[in-house]
Protein backbone atom coordinates (compact mmCIF):
# COMPACT_ATOMS: atom_id res chain seq x y z
CA UNK A 1 0.00 0.00 0.00
CA UNK A 2 1.12 3.30 -1.22
CA UNK A 3 0.26 6.34 -0.05
CA UNK A 4 1.19 9.69 -1.98
CA UNK A 5 1.15 12.80 0.66
CA UNK A 6 -1.65 11.45 3.19
CA UNK A 7 -2.76 13.81 5.68
CA UNK A 8 -2.18 13.04 9.32
CA UNK A 9 -5.52 11.64 9.46
CA UNK A 10 -5.71 9.48 6.80
CA UNK A 11 -2.06 7.95 7.61
CA UNK A 12 -3.03 7.38 11.05
CA UNK A 13 -6.19 5.47 9.93
CA UNK A 14 -4.40 3.13 7.73
CA UNK A 15 -1.30 3.04 10.22
CA UNK A 16 -3.54 2.18 12.92
CA UNK A 17 -5.74 -0.20 11.22
CA UNK A 18 -3.25 -3.37 11.76
CA UNK A 19 -3.37 -4.08 7.68
CA UNK A 20 -1.19 -7.00 6.83
CA UNK A 21 0.33 -4.88 4.10
CA UNK A 22 2.84 -2.82 4.57
CA UNK A 23 1.94 1.18 4.59
CA UNK A 24 4.60 2.92 2.23
CA UNK A 25 4.29 7.07 2.61
CA UNK A 26 5.71 8.83 -0.40
CA UNK A 27 5.70 12.34 0.14
CA UNK A 28 8.26 15.35 -0.92
CA UNK A 29 8.40 15.85 3.20
CA UNK A 30 8.04 13.09 5.77
CA UNK A 31 4.95 14.97 7.79
CA UNK A 32 3.41 12.76 9.50
CA UNK A 33 6.34 10.53 10.87
CA UNK A 34 5.48 7.64 9.05
CA UNK A 35 8.21 4.41 9.55
CA UNK A 36 8.37 3.39 5.87
CA UNK A 37 8.86 6.47 4.26
CA UNK A 38 9.88 7.27 0.62
CA UNK A 39 10.68 11.00 -0.59
CA UNK A 40 9.53 12.81 -3.24
CA UNK A 41 11.93 15.26 -4.58
CA UNK A 42 9.12 16.57 -6.98
CA UNK A 43 5.81 16.76 -6.55
CA UNK A 44 4.72 15.22 -9.96
CA UNK A 45 1.76 16.73 -11.28
CA UNK A 46 1.72 13.65 -13.23
CA UNK A 47 -0.10 10.90 -11.60
CA UNK A 48 1.74 7.89 -13.61
CA UNK A 49 5.26 9.96 -12.87
CA UNK A 50 4.29 10.07 -9.15
CA UNK A 51 3.29 6.36 -9.06
CA UNK A 52 6.60 5.30 -11.02
CA UNK A 53 8.49 7.47 -8.45
CA UNK A 54 6.94 6.37 -5.48
CA UNK A 55 7.28 2.59 -6.68
CA UNK A 56 11.26 2.97 -8.04
CA UNK A 57 11.87 4.82 -4.49
CA UNK A 58 10.31 1.30 -2.64
CA UNK A 59 12.42 -0.99 -5.43
CA UNK A 60 15.66 0.62 -4.58
CA UNK A 61 15.45 0.84 -0.48
CA UNK A 62 14.02 -2.99 -0.56
CA UNK A 63 10.22 -1.95 0.44
CA UNK A 64 8.83 -3.81 -2.66
CA UNK A 65 10.10 -6.42 -4.79
CA UNK A 66 9.27 -6.75 -8.82
CA UNK A 67 5.96 -8.90 -9.57
CA UNK A 68 4.68 -7.49 -6.09
CA UNK A 69 1.12 -5.69 -6.64
CA UNK A 70 0.86 -2.47 -4.65
CA UNK A 71 -2.57 -0.31 -4.10
CA UNK A 72 -1.61 3.58 -4.62
CA UNK A 73 -3.64 6.05 -3.44
CA UNK A 74 -2.94 9.30 -4.91
CA UNK A 75 -4.08 12.61 -5.57
CA UNK A 76 -5.47 12.76 -9.18
CA UNK A 77 -7.18 16.20 -8.79
CA UNK A 78 -6.35 19.00 -6.52
CA UNK A 79 -7.07 18.75 -2.44
CA UNK A 80 -6.22 15.20 -0.88
CA UNK A 81 -5.79 12.02 -2.70
CA UNK A 82 -8.95 10.82 -4.16
CA UNK A 83 -7.60 7.94 -6.66
CA UNK A 84 -6.61 4.12 -5.77
CA UNK A 85 -4.24 2.75 -8.61
CA UNK A 86 -3.34 -0.92 -8.61
CA UNK A 87 -0.17 -1.65 -10.25
CA UNK A 88 2.16 -4.56 -10.56
CA UNK A 89 5.66 -3.88 -9.83
CA UNK A 90 7.91 -4.62 -12.93
CA UNK A 91 12.02 -4.30 -13.82
CA UNK A 92 11.22 -1.71 -16.53
CA UNK A 93 9.99 0.45 -13.78
CA UNK A 94 13.93 1.25 -12.59
CA UNK A 95 14.64 4.20 -14.53
CA UNK A 96 17.35 6.04 -12.62
CA UNK A 97 14.92 9.02 -11.50
CA UNK A 98 15.35 7.68 -7.58
CA UNK A 99 19.02 7.07 -8.10
CA UNK A 100 19.41 10.46 -9.40
CA UNK A 101 17.98 12.55 -6.59
CA UNK A 102 18.59 9.61 -3.83
CA UNK A 103 22.08 8.64 -5.08
CA UNK A 104 23.55 11.43 -5.91
CA UNK A 105 26.77 13.74 -4.72
CA UNK A 106 24.43 16.61 -3.79
CA UNK A 107 21.85 16.76 -1.72
CA UNK A 108 18.05 15.94 -3.02
CA UNK A 109 17.16 19.00 -1.99
CA UNK A 110 19.35 20.73 -4.24
CA UNK A 111 18.99 18.79 -7.34
CA UNK A 112 15.12 19.71 -6.65
CA UNK A 113 15.81 22.95 -6.44
CA UNK A 114 17.87 23.28 -9.02
CA UNK A 115 15.25 20.99 -11.35
CA UNK A 116 12.31 23.96 -10.64
CA UNK A 117 14.58 26.27 -11.89
CA UNK A 118 14.88 24.32 -15.25
CA UNK A 119 11.28 23.70 -15.34
CA UNK A 120 10.41 27.21 -14.76
CA UNK A 121 12.84 28.90 -16.91
CA UNK A 122 11.69 26.11 -19.43
CA UNK A 123 8.18 27.18 -19.01
CA UNK A 124 8.30 31.12 -19.30
CA UNK A 125 11.63 30.84 -20.84
CA UNK A 126 13.86 34.46 -20.67
CA UNK A 127 11.58 37.28 -21.40
CA UNK A 128 9.34 34.86 -23.48
CA UNK A 129 12.34 33.19 -25.82
CA UNK A 130 12.87 30.15 -25.36
CA UNK A 131 16.29 29.61 -23.57
CA UNK A 132 18.89 26.80 -23.04
CA UNK A 133 20.83 26.43 -19.85
CA UNK A 134 23.24 23.91 -18.19
CA UNK A 135 23.46 23.57 -14.40
CA UNK A 136 25.74 20.98 -12.93
CA UNK A 137 25.38 20.17 -9.28
CA UNK A 138 27.63 18.33 -6.99
CA UNK A 139 31.54 18.21 -7.23
CA UNK A 140 32.04 21.36 -7.75
CA UNK A 141 35.46 21.65 -7.08
CA UNK A 142 36.56 18.57 -9.71
CA UNK A 143 33.97 20.13 -11.97
CA UNK A 144 35.84 23.80 -11.46
CA UNK A 145 39.16 21.80 -11.99
CA UNK A 146 37.90 20.95 -15.13
CA UNK A 147 36.20 23.84 -16.85
CA UNK A 148 37.75 27.18 -17.25
CA UNK A 149 35.84 30.67 -16.88
CA UNK A 150 34.69 32.26 -20.18
CA UNK A 151 34.56 35.67 -18.63
CA UNK A 152 34.23 37.19 -14.91
CA UNK A 153 32.59 35.11 -12.63
CA UNK A 154 28.97 36.95 -11.34
CA UNK A 155 28.85 34.83 -8.67
CA UNK A 156 32.35 35.29 -7.02
CA UNK A 157 32.24 36.08 -3.61
CA UNK A 158 28.92 35.92 -3.16
CA UNK A 159 26.88 33.04 -1.21
CA UNK A 160 24.00 32.71 -2.49
CA UNK A 161 22.21 29.17 -2.81
CA UNK A 162 19.71 27.59 -4.76
CA UNK A 163 16.21 27.86 -3.90
CA UNK A 164 15.95 31.31 -2.60
CA UNK A 165 13.56 33.02 -4.71
CA UNK A 166 15.59 35.97 -5.42
CA UNK A 167 18.33 33.53 -6.76
CA UNK A 168 16.68 31.72 -8.62
CA UNK A 169 15.37 35.33 -10.43
CA UNK A 170 19.00 35.69 -10.60
CA UNK A 171 19.55 32.35 -12.51
CA UNK A 172 17.28 33.10 -14.86
CA UNK A 173 18.52 36.64 -15.65
CA UNK A 174 22.24 35.00 -15.75
CA UNK A 175 20.83 32.15 -18.21
CA UNK A 176 21.32 34.08 -20.89
CA UNK A 177 25.10 33.64 -21.02
CA UNK A 178 26.74 31.49 -22.30
CA UNK A 179 28.43 28.45 -20.52
CA UNK A 180 27.63 26.50 -17.37
CA UNK A 181 26.22 27.13 -14.10
CA UNK A 182 28.11 25.71 -10.97
CA UNK A 183 26.73 24.70 -8.08
CA UNK A 184 28.27 22.94 -4.80
CA UNK A 185 26.94 19.75 -3.27
CA UNK A 186 25.21 21.77 -0.64
CA UNK A 187 23.57 24.26 -2.98
CA UNK A 188 26.02 27.02 -3.50
CA UNK A 189 26.46 28.46 -6.66
CA UNK A 190 29.99 28.28 -7.42
CA UNK A 191 30.42 30.13 -10.83
CA UNK A 192 28.53 31.26 -13.60
CA UNK A 193 29.94 31.29 -17.21
CA UNK A 194 31.94 28.24 -16.99
CA UNK A 195 33.13 26.50 -20.15
CA UNK A 196 33.18 22.85 -19.57
CA UNK A 197 36.51 20.99 -20.86
CA UNK A 198 35.63 17.28 -19.98
CA UNK A 199 37.04 14.18 -21.93
CA UNK A 200 33.72 13.86 -24.33
CA UNK A 201 35.27 10.64 -26.31
CA UNK A 202 33.07 7.73 -26.58
CA UNK A 203 29.77 9.82 -24.27
CA UNK A 204 26.99 8.61 -25.86
CA UNK A 205 23.85 10.50 -26.04
CA UNK A 206 20.96 10.50 -28.38
CA UNK A 207 21.03 11.94 -31.82
CA UNK A 208 20.15 15.20 -32.62
CA UNK A 209 20.87 16.91 -29.07
CA UNK A 210 23.76 19.83 -29.45
CA UNK A 211 26.67 21.16 -27.78
CA UNK A 212 25.32 21.79 -24.42
CA UNK A 213 23.88 18.35 -23.93
CA UNK A 214 27.14 16.88 -24.86
CA UNK A 215 29.51 19.15 -22.63
CA UNK A 216 26.32 18.35 -19.42
CA UNK A 217 26.95 14.56 -20.09
CA UNK A 218 30.56 14.20 -20.33
CA UNK A 219 31.04 16.38 -17.46
CA UNK A 220 29.27 13.92 -15.31
CA UNK A 221 31.17 10.71 -16.27
CA UNK A 222 34.28 12.55 -15.66
CA UNK A 223 33.01 13.57 -12.32
CA UNK A 224 30.65 12.71 -9.67
CA UNK A 225 28.37 15.35 -10.83
CA UNK A 226 24.98 15.41 -12.11
CA UNK A 227 23.77 17.71 -15.02
CA UNK A 228 20.71 19.42 -15.75
CA UNK A 229 20.22 20.56 -18.81
CA UNK A 230 17.39 23.03 -20.65
CA UNK A 231 17.06 22.71 -24.18
CA UNK A 232 16.91 25.69 -25.98
CA UNK A 233 15.44 24.02 -29.37
CA UNK A 234 12.62 21.38 -27.74
CA UNK A 235 12.36 23.01 -24.16
CA UNK A 236 12.97 20.12 -22.55
CA UNK A 237 14.88 19.46 -19.51
CA UNK A 238 16.95 16.27 -19.07
CA UNK A 239 19.57 15.22 -16.44
CA UNK A 240 22.60 13.16 -17.13
CA UNK A 241 24.85 11.67 -14.30
CA UNK A 242 27.61 9.06 -15.08
CA UNK A 243 27.81 10.45 -18.76
CA UNK A 244 23.95 8.82 -19.46
CA UNK A 245 20.74 10.16 -19.50
CA UNK A 246 18.58 9.42 -16.59
CA UNK A 247 15.76 11.52 -17.06
CA UNK A 248 14.00 13.86 -19.45
CA UNK A 249 10.53 15.67 -18.72
CA UNK A 250 8.26 18.07 -20.47
CA UNK A 251 8.06 21.25 -18.26
CA UNK A 252 5.00 21.90 -20.16
CA UNK A 253 3.56 18.68 -17.64
CA UNK A 254 4.37 20.43 -14.06
CA UNK B 1 -77.12 96.29 32.64
CA UNK B 2 -77.31 93.58 34.68
CA UNK B 3 -76.09 91.48 31.70
CA UNK B 4 -73.34 93.60 30.79
CA UNK B 5 -71.35 93.72 34.36
CA UNK B 6 -71.75 90.24 34.17
CA UNK B 7 -70.61 89.90 30.81
CA UNK B 8 -68.04 92.24 32.05
CA UNK B 9 -67.00 90.02 34.61
CA UNK B 10 -67.04 87.21 32.57
CA UNK B 11 -64.94 89.11 30.42
CA UNK B 12 -62.92 90.28 32.75
CA UNK B 13 -62.40 86.32 33.90
CA UNK B 14 -62.03 85.36 30.80
CA UNK B 15 -59.65 87.75 30.14
CA UNK B 16 -57.84 86.84 33.75
CA UNK B 17 -58.54 83.62 32.83
CA UNK B 18 -56.15 84.49 29.54
CA UNK B 19 -54.05 86.62 31.08
CA UNK B 20 -53.40 84.56 34.34
CA UNK B 21 -50.47 81.67 32.55
CA UNK B 22 -48.92 84.15 31.43
CA UNK B 23 -47.76 85.70 34.76
CA UNK B 24 -47.86 82.39 36.18
CA UNK B 25 -45.10 81.46 33.38
CA UNK B 26 -42.84 84.47 33.91
CA UNK B 27 -42.48 83.37 37.01
CA UNK B 28 -41.54 80.01 37.04
CA UNK B 29 -39.24 81.09 34.63
CA UNK B 30 -37.94 83.70 36.56
CA UNK B 31 -37.78 81.64 39.16
CA UNK B 32 -35.81 78.65 37.19
CA UNK B 33 -33.22 81.59 35.65
CA UNK B 34 -32.16 83.58 38.55
CA UNK B 35 -32.35 80.93 41.36
CA UNK B 36 -32.61 77.52 39.60
CA UNK B 37 -29.48 77.02 37.38
CA UNK B 38 -27.42 79.09 39.29
CA UNK B 39 -29.09 77.59 42.30
CA UNK B 40 -28.20 73.51 40.82
CA UNK B 41 -24.57 75.00 39.65
CA UNK B 42 -24.13 76.66 43.30
CA UNK B 43 -25.83 73.61 45.23
CA UNK B 44 -23.36 71.18 43.27
CA UNK B 45 -19.43 72.23 44.30
CA UNK B 46 -17.60 73.30 41.45
CA UNK B 47 -14.76 70.34 42.44
CA UNK B 48 -17.48 67.81 41.72
CA UNK B 49 -18.31 69.40 38.13
CA UNK B 50 -14.73 68.95 37.48
CA UNK B 51 -14.53 65.47 39.13
CA UNK B 52 -17.28 64.99 36.59
CA UNK B 53 -15.93 66.45 33.18
CA UNK B 54 -12.66 64.16 34.00
CA UNK B 55 -14.48 61.27 34.18
CA UNK B 56 -16.04 62.00 31.44
CA UNK B 57 -12.40 62.76 29.58
CA UNK B 58 -10.87 59.27 31.71
CA UNK B 59 -13.42 57.28 30.00
CA UNK B 60 -13.14 58.21 26.64
CA UNK B 61 -9.97 58.09 26.86
CA UNK B 62 -9.49 54.85 28.34
CA UNK B 63 -11.68 53.54 25.23
CA UNK B 64 -9.64 55.61 22.97
CA UNK B 65 -6.28 54.37 24.00
CA UNK B 66 -7.48 50.95 24.65
CA UNK B 67 -8.75 51.05 20.64
CA UNK B 68 -5.85 52.82 19.78
CA UNK B 69 -3.18 50.02 21.98
CA UNK B 70 -5.17 47.10 20.17
CA UNK B 71 -4.49 48.45 16.74
CA UNK B 72 -1.05 49.31 17.43
CA UNK B 73 -0.24 46.06 18.62
CA UNK B 74 -1.82 44.45 15.53
CA UNK B 75 -0.07 46.47 13.21
CA UNK B 76 2.86 45.82 14.58
CA UNK B 77 2.20 41.92 13.67
CA UNK B 78 1.80 40.58 17.29
CA UNK B 79 -1.12 38.45 16.24
CA UNK B 80 1.14 36.58 13.87
CA UNK B 81 3.95 36.45 16.30
CA UNK B 82 2.01 35.39 19.84
CA UNK B 83 0.00 33.14 18.12
CA UNK B 84 -0.09 29.22 19.44
CA UNK B 85 1.70 30.48 23.10
CA UNK B 86 0.29 28.89 25.75
CA UNK B 87 -1.53 32.30 26.66
CA UNK B 88 -2.49 32.89 23.74
CA UNK B 89 -4.38 29.78 23.67
CA UNK B 90 -5.78 30.24 26.94
CA UNK B 91 -6.84 33.95 25.99
CA UNK B 92 -9.20 32.08 22.85
CA UNK B 93 -10.53 29.59 24.81
CA UNK B 94 -12.11 32.71 26.54
CA UNK B 95 -12.97 34.49 23.44
CA UNK B 96 -10.53 36.84 23.21
CA UNK B 97 -6.78 37.28 22.14
CA UNK B 98 -3.54 38.68 23.86
CA UNK B 99 -3.93 41.65 22.28
CA UNK B 100 -7.25 41.99 23.43
CA UNK B 101 -6.41 41.17 27.09
CA UNK B 102 -3.24 43.96 26.65
CA UNK B 103 -5.85 46.67 25.14
CA UNK B 104 -8.23 45.86 28.19
CA UNK B 105 -5.62 46.26 30.45
CA UNK B 106 -4.92 49.84 29.49
CA UNK B 107 -8.28 50.78 29.43
CA UNK B 108 -8.66 49.42 32.55
CA UNK B 109 -5.58 50.96 33.94
CA UNK B 110 -6.68 54.58 32.66
CA UNK B 111 -10.17 53.68 34.06
CA UNK B 112 -8.07 53.31 37.68
CA UNK B 113 -5.96 56.16 36.76
CA UNK B 114 -9.22 58.56 35.97
CA UNK B 115 -11.36 57.28 39.18
CA UNK B 116 -8.16 58.27 41.48
CA UNK B 117 -7.92 61.85 39.65
CA UNK B 118 -11.93 62.11 40.03
CA UNK B 119 -11.62 61.21 43.83
CA UNK B 120 -8.87 63.69 44.18
CA UNK B 121 -10.34 66.29 42.00
CA UNK B 122 -13.49 65.99 43.60
CA UNK B 123 -11.48 66.36 47.03
CA UNK B 124 -13.13 63.20 48.46
CA UNK B 125 -11.08 62.58 51.71
CA UNK B 126 -12.37 58.91 52.12
CA UNK B 127 -9.22 57.62 54.01
CA UNK B 128 -6.79 59.72 52.23
CA UNK B 129 -4.19 57.88 52.98
CA UNK B 130 -4.89 54.73 51.59
CA UNK B 131 -6.00 56.39 48.99
CA UNK B 132 -2.73 58.34 48.33
CA UNK B 133 -0.89 54.81 48.13
CA UNK B 134 -3.14 52.92 45.65
CA UNK B 135 -2.13 56.06 43.76
CA UNK B 136 1.57 55.51 43.88
CA UNK B 137 0.92 51.57 43.72
CA UNK B 138 -1.14 51.57 40.42
CA UNK B 139 1.22 52.37 37.63
CA UNK B 140 3.51 49.61 39.17
CA UNK B 141 0.98 47.22 39.81
CA UNK B 142 0.14 48.04 35.86
CA UNK B 143 3.63 47.86 34.92
CA UNK B 144 4.23 44.72 36.70
CA UNK B 145 1.37 43.22 35.43
CA UNK B 146 2.04 44.01 31.78
CA UNK B 147 5.73 42.67 32.26
CA UNK B 148 4.19 39.48 33.43
CA UNK B 149 2.15 39.26 30.59
CA UNK B 150 4.87 40.09 28.09
CA UNK B 151 7.13 37.87 29.74
CA UNK B 152 4.82 35.41 29.65
CA UNK B 153 3.96 35.48 25.97
CA UNK B 154 7.91 35.84 24.96
CA UNK B 155 8.74 32.81 27.19
CA UNK B 156 5.85 30.57 25.20
CA UNK B 157 7.21 31.94 21.77
CA UNK B 158 10.57 31.71 22.79
CA UNK B 159 9.93 28.06 23.58
CA UNK B 160 7.76 27.39 20.11
CA UNK B 161 10.57 28.84 17.82
CA UNK B 162 13.70 26.84 19.60
CA UNK B 163 11.03 24.35 19.27
CA UNK B 164 10.89 24.32 15.39
CA UNK B 165 14.68 24.96 14.90
CA UNK B 166 14.95 21.94 16.72
CA UNK B 167 12.44 19.24 15.00
CA UNK B 168 15.22 18.22 12.74
CA UNK B 169 17.02 17.04 15.66
CA UNK B 170 15.03 13.62 16.42
CA UNK B 171 16.37 13.44 20.03
CA UNK B 172 14.22 13.54 23.26
CA UNK B 173 17.12 15.53 24.96
CA UNK B 174 16.83 18.26 23.12
CA UNK B 175 13.31 18.78 24.48
CA UNK B 176 15.01 20.29 27.32
CA UNK B 177 16.49 23.23 25.91
CA UNK B 178 13.40 24.95 24.69
CA UNK B 179 11.70 24.69 28.08
CA UNK B 180 14.98 26.09 29.71
CA UNK B 181 14.61 28.92 27.76
CA UNK B 182 11.11 29.35 28.35
CA UNK B 183 11.61 29.20 32.03
CA UNK B 184 14.61 31.57 32.06
CA UNK B 185 12.64 34.22 30.47
CA UNK B 186 9.65 33.77 32.82
CA UNK B 187 12.18 33.92 35.71
CA UNK B 188 13.65 37.26 34.53
CA UNK B 189 9.86 38.78 33.96
CA UNK B 190 8.91 37.84 37.41
CA UNK B 191 11.88 39.34 38.82
CA UNK B 192 11.34 42.29 37.00
CA UNK B 193 7.87 42.58 37.99
CA UNK B 194 8.70 41.82 41.38
CA UNK B 195 11.04 44.53 41.69
CA UNK B 196 8.91 47.11 40.11
CA UNK B 197 6.29 46.45 42.74
CA UNK B 198 9.05 46.92 45.34
CA UNK B 199 9.75 43.47 46.91
CA UNK B 200 13.08 42.72 47.38
CA UNK B 201 14.77 40.52 44.76
CA UNK B 202 18.67 40.82 45.76
CA UNK B 203 18.00 36.75 46.58
CA UNK B 204 16.63 35.98 43.03
CA UNK B 205 19.38 38.60 41.25
CA UNK B 206 22.23 37.28 42.82
CA UNK B 207 20.46 33.34 41.72
CA UNK B 208 19.64 34.54 37.94
CA UNK B 209 23.68 35.88 38.08
CA UNK B 210 24.90 33.38 39.40
CA UNK B 211 22.73 30.80 36.74
CA UNK B 212 23.34 33.02 33.74
CA UNK B 213 27.27 33.01 34.53
CA UNK B 214 26.93 28.79 34.27
CA UNK B 215 25.26 29.08 30.98
CA UNK B 216 27.82 31.76 29.66
CA UNK B 217 31.20 30.10 30.84
CA UNK B 218 29.67 26.59 30.42
CA UNK B 219 28.89 27.32 27.47
CA UNK B 220 31.42 29.37 26.37
CA UNK B 221 33.50 26.25 27.30
CA UNK B 222 31.66 23.97 25.24
CA UNK B 223 31.25 26.00 22.38
CA UNK B 224 35.01 27.50 22.20
CA UNK B 225 35.82 25.35 19.14
CA UNK B 226 33.13 25.88 17.59
CA UNK B 227 33.14 29.73 18.31
CA UNK B 228 36.81 29.65 17.05
CA UNK B 229 35.97 28.10 13.95
CA UNK B 230 33.00 30.45 13.43
CA UNK B 231 35.21 33.35 13.65
CA UNK B 232 37.88 32.18 11.76
CA UNK B 233 35.15 31.13 8.32
CA UNK B 234 33.43 34.30 8.55
CA UNK B 235 37.17 35.52 7.49
CA UNK B 236 37.39 32.94 4.83
CA UNK B 237 33.88 33.71 3.48
CA UNK B 238 34.55 36.92 3.50
CA UNK B 239 37.68 37.39 2.09
CA UNK B 240 37.94 33.83 0.13
CA UNK B 241 41.41 32.98 0.25
CA UNK B 242 40.39 30.02 -1.52
CA UNK B 243 37.44 29.00 -3.49
CA UNK B 244 35.96 26.31 -4.40
CA UNK B 245 37.97 24.45 -6.84
CA UNK B 246 41.41 25.41 -5.84
CA UNK B 247 43.70 22.86 -4.09
CA UNK B 248 44.88 23.47 -0.66
CA UNK B 249 46.60 21.73 1.79
CA UNK B 250 45.23 22.75 5.45
CA UNK B 251 46.82 20.70 8.21
CA UNK B 252 48.57 17.88 6.30
CA UNK B 253 45.32 17.64 4.14
CA UNK B 254 45.70 18.22 0.36
CA UNK B 255 43.34 18.08 -1.76
CA UNK B 256 40.61 20.36 -3.72
CA UNK B 257 38.39 22.49 -1.88
CA UNK B 258 34.55 20.86 -2.39
CA UNK B 259 32.80 23.51 -0.18
CA UNK B 260 33.32 26.45 2.17
CA UNK B 261 30.99 26.97 5.02
CA UNK B 262 30.60 28.92 8.48
CA UNK B 263 32.58 26.04 10.69
CA UNK B 264 34.16 23.54 7.97
CA UNK B 265 35.87 23.40 4.84
CA UNK B 266 35.55 19.99 2.91
CA UNK B 267 38.81 19.04 1.04
CA UNK B 268 38.51 16.04 -1.16
CA UNK B 269 41.37 13.96 -2.26
CA UNK B 270 40.79 11.14 -4.62
CA UNK B 271 37.39 10.30 -3.63
CA UNK B 272 38.54 10.82 0.32
CA UNK B 273 36.70 14.25 1.77
CA UNK B 274 37.99 15.74 4.74
CA UNK B 275 36.27 18.04 6.50
CA UNK B 276 38.35 20.36 8.38
CA UNK B 277 37.47 22.86 10.87
CA UNK B 278 38.22 26.52 9.79
CA UNK B 279 40.10 26.82 13.03
CA UNK B 280 42.44 24.70 11.96
CA UNK B 281 43.17 27.39 8.82
CA UNK B 282 44.22 29.70 11.60
CA UNK B 283 46.56 27.38 13.53
CA UNK B 284 49.01 26.22 11.29
CA UNK B 285 47.52 28.19 7.71
CA UNK B 286 46.69 26.91 4.30
CA UNK B 287 48.57 26.47 1.21
CA UNK B 288 47.11 26.80 -1.83
CA UNK B 289 49.04 24.57 -4.60
CA UNK B 290 49.72 26.38 -7.52
CA UNK B 291 51.61 24.46 -10.58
Amino acid sequence: MLLFSPSTSQYRRFADADLDEDVIVVAPENAVNADTYVELPLEFDNVRDRIRFGIEGSLERGLVETEDEVACSVRVFDGDPDGVVRVRVTESMRSGIYDLFANSRAEPGVIRDVFEVAIELGKKGQKGKPVGALFVVGDAGKVMNKSRPLSYNPFEKSHVHVGDPIVNVMLKEFSRLDGAFVVSDSGKIASAYRYLEPAAKGVDIPKGLGARHMSGAAITRDTNATSIVLSESDGLVRAFKGGELILEIDPEGY
Amino acid sequence: MAGTPAAAVEGSHAAARVHAPLPAGTATLGQLDPEGIGGVLSAVPRSVWLGLAVAMVGIVGAILLGALTTRLLVRLGVPDAVEGTAFDRTAREFDTSTVEVLGTLVRLFVLGVTFLSVLAVADIAVASGFWGRTVEFLPQAFFALVILIVGVVVGDKVQLVIGERLTGIKLPEAGIFPRLAKFTVFYVAVLIALSQLGVATLALVVLLAGYLFAVVFLGGLALSDLLKSAAAGSYLLLEQPYAIGDEVEIGGRRGVVQEVNLFVTHIEDDGEEFIVPNSTVFETGAIRVRE
